[in-house]
């Protein structure tokens, strides 16, 4: 190997090279965080809500006007929906999991230590909302009918037996197991008293880039504030000829109400990440242009030092290398410029994403990142420059006696 | 040691053919020190560069030490260059950006000596012209007599058997010219076949033996009994 050689031959002639070095060093830079954000944006894209997602729609229905009933319209809505064909269950909610709305409180195992408070969503359903939604209950028991309360806006809240899901159980009490937390009581911000009467596997909060994606807790109860999400898990098979019938059989029930957002849970999912596709795309298609510009940079620098080393590597063939020497002389060229542009790529990679760590919702940087990357830019590296090397190795080494 | 019947070199360039070498017979011993002269373009670095092994004839055969080489491959033809033969070029083709060192190093390498048979190699060419002190000096700095003392030392590293030089002094003044003769003169005398294509009638007329070229063809080949030393 001439590595010595080729070396201090790069050190004294290092503009080219350095610019070279300094575009792999911002390509790692961003392709790596670029790839590490497409990737995070992806796990909360495909990351399970819980649900029984194929089966399940949604329909909001908001009452208004003098004569709108709360109660007697949310009962008979339930009973209606459960009763028609094709529906397995239906639950009424204060919110859709991954809809990207609803609400949140913060939750103690000791009363008014709010420094201490675990975040979750509430959601607030009745009996049926386990079977609706297809949760899995790991432990306790669901709630039994004559429990669900009702409550009017406005009025206190009162203590109450509450269905959390496995993440918040273990997020309240980090040294117990799950299963275990049957009975025990904890508080919210307004320190009402909730005991955990059950445990489901997962439940995904509204919310799906929340750092508490997976705390839940259910209470039950059925709010009265006119505003009511209906959920509706149909049999397999059922649901895209049950969607339009959901809405036609409950706008036949009453006319005091309108009636939104009647679609299938899949329509949710596909609304709430319209952004971070959007990113995403973005996202890739700077990490293509970025690759494929140091890429031609890569090939450009070879080209054109090649073509200025004309007489050098004919001079050099007529020394005795071969072929192959001539190849691995700039295949090992572009080496020590492509590690120099990673080295200095990683601590720049890693600066970035302390950066976007610190000042947007971001978790670091797993390790492995960053040697990937730089492995994809040496190999990008050698693959741009085998084909002008190819070419300077196939010179015939009478060129160093002709003044070409 | 190189034997040379009816070689021929045609180059195709698109639907031109150019004829640069016609039935080349030519015998060189052991020891010799050959000129080459002829007017521009009438094939004179086309035969160094058919002796050296850079170029493949298109007609005729070649013995180098006995062996048929009209017809090897590309990796054993470098393989004899390296060597066996040595190179002096006009433009000297030194590395711009290696220095003295690692300039007469580069054929070393290729023939993979080990680092320190490489430096012995080294340190004893570039004292035999006198650039030993220079080593670490990059070949801009140094004049172009030096540079072309650089170039032998390139040369000779190796321990060839065989010189080729495409007019050495042709890009120096005759003082230093004079320098690099009488230092191929001395090569020479250790023992080393020279060939060397030259412009310049006086050290044409003080060869041992002259070969004149016209036109691809051998025109003459003058051998004298008195070598004097330019
Ligand atoms: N690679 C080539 N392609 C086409 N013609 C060439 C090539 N090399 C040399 N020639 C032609 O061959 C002839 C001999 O060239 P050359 O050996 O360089 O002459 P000299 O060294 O005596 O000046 C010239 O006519 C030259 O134009
Ligand atoms: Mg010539």
């Amino acid at each position: 190997m001439e590595f010595g050689p080729i070396l201090r031959s790069l050190l004294r002639n290092k503009t080219g090279a350095l610019l070279i070095a300094l575009q792999i060093m911002v390509t790692l830079t961003v392709i790596v965080n670029a790839i590490y954000i497409i990737q995070e944006r992806s796990q909360h894209m495909t990351k399970p809500s819980g649900l029984d997602e194929a089966n399940i729609t949604h329909i909001l229905s908001i009452g208004y006007g003098e004569s709108f009933n709360a109660e007697a319209t949310t009962d008979n809505d339930l009973r209606v929906l459960r009763g028609m064909t094709g529906v397995a269950d239906a639950t009424v909610i204060n919110a859709i999991p991954v809809s990207s709305s609803g609400s949140s409180n913060g939750y103690m195992v000791e009363p008014g230590r709010l420094e201490l408070a675990v975040m979750a969503a509430q959601y607030r359903s009745d009996d049926h909302a386990i079977s609706t939604m297809g949760l899995e209950l790991i432990a306790g028991e669901n709630f039994s009918p004559n429990e669900i309360v009702r409550h009017e806006p406005g009025t206190a809240r009162t203590d109450t037996s509450v269905i959390v899901t496995r993440a918040m159980a273990e997020a309240l009490y980090p040294d117990d197991a799950a299963e275990t937390t049957i009975g025990r009581i904890f508080y919210a911000a307004d320190d009402t008293a909730l005991q955990i009467k059950g445990i489901v596997e997962r439940l995904q909060v509204p919310w799906p880039s929340a750092d508490f994606a997976e705390n839940s807790v259910i209470y039950p109860e059925i709010e009265l504030d006119g505003g009511n999400y209906y959920l509706v898990r149909h049999e397999p098979g059922y649901r895209d000829e049950n969607l339009p019938r959901v809405e036609e059989t409950l706008a036949a029930q009453n006319d005091t109400r309108v009636l939104r957002e009647n679609q299938t849970f899949e329509q949710t999912r596909t609304i709430t990440f319209i952004p971070d596709n959007a990113m995403t795309s973005i996202l890739s298609i700077v990490v293509s242009i970025l690759m494929f510009i140091t890429g031609l940079g890569i090939v450009g620098l070879a080209v054109f030092t090649i073509n200025r080393r004309r007489r050098q590597i004919g001079t050099r063939r007529a020394l005795g290398a071969g072929h192959i020497q001539i190849l691995r002389y700039f295949l090992v060229e572009n080496f020590v410029i492509s590690t120099v542009g990673v080295i200095f790529g990683a601590i720049m990679t890693v600066a970035l994403n302390m950066f976007l760590v610190n000042n947007f919702d971001l978790a670091p940087l797993q390790w492995y990142f960053v040697p990937a990357g730089m492995a994809v830019l040496l190999v990008l590296g050698q693959l741009a420059v085998v084909g002008p090397a190819w070419r300077a190795s196939r010179m015939s080494p009478a060129t160093a006696t002709r003044n070409i | 040691m190189l034997q040379m019947t009816n070689i021929g070199k045609t180059f195709l360039t698109g639907q031109v053919q150019t004829k640069a070498l016609d039935q080349i017979n030519l015998e060189v011993d052991e020891g010799e020190f050959v000129t080459i002269t002829g007017p521009s373009g009438c094939g004179k670095t086309t035969f160094l560069n058919i002796a050296g092994l850079l170029e493949n004839a298109t007609a005729g055969q070649y013995l180098l030490d006995g062996e048929d080489v009209s017809r090897l491959g590309d990796r054993q033809r470098a393989k004899l260059r390296n060597q066996k033969i040595g190179f002096i070029f006009q433009s000297f083709n030194l590395m711009p950006d290696l220095n003295l060192f690692d300039n007469v190093d580069v054929p070393l390498r290729y023939r993979g000596l080990g680092r320190g048979e490489r430096h012995q190699r080294i340190e004893e060419a570039l004292t035999n012209v006198g650039l030993w002190s220079r080593r670490k000096h990059l070949p801009a700095q140094l004049s172009g007599g030096q540079q072309q003392r650089v170039a032998i030392a390139r040369a000779l590293a190796g321990s060839p058997r065989f010189l080729l030089a495409d007019e050495p002094t042709g890009n120096l003044d005759s003082k230093t010219a004079a320098g690099v003769m009488s230092l191929l003169h001395e090569i020479n005398a250790k023992g080393t076949t020279i060939i060397m294509v030259t412009h310049d009638p006086v050290l044409a007329q003080n060869s041992r033996r002259n070969i004149d070229i016209l036109d691809g063809q051998i025109r003459d080949d003058a051998r004298r009994n008195t070598a004097a030393v330019a």
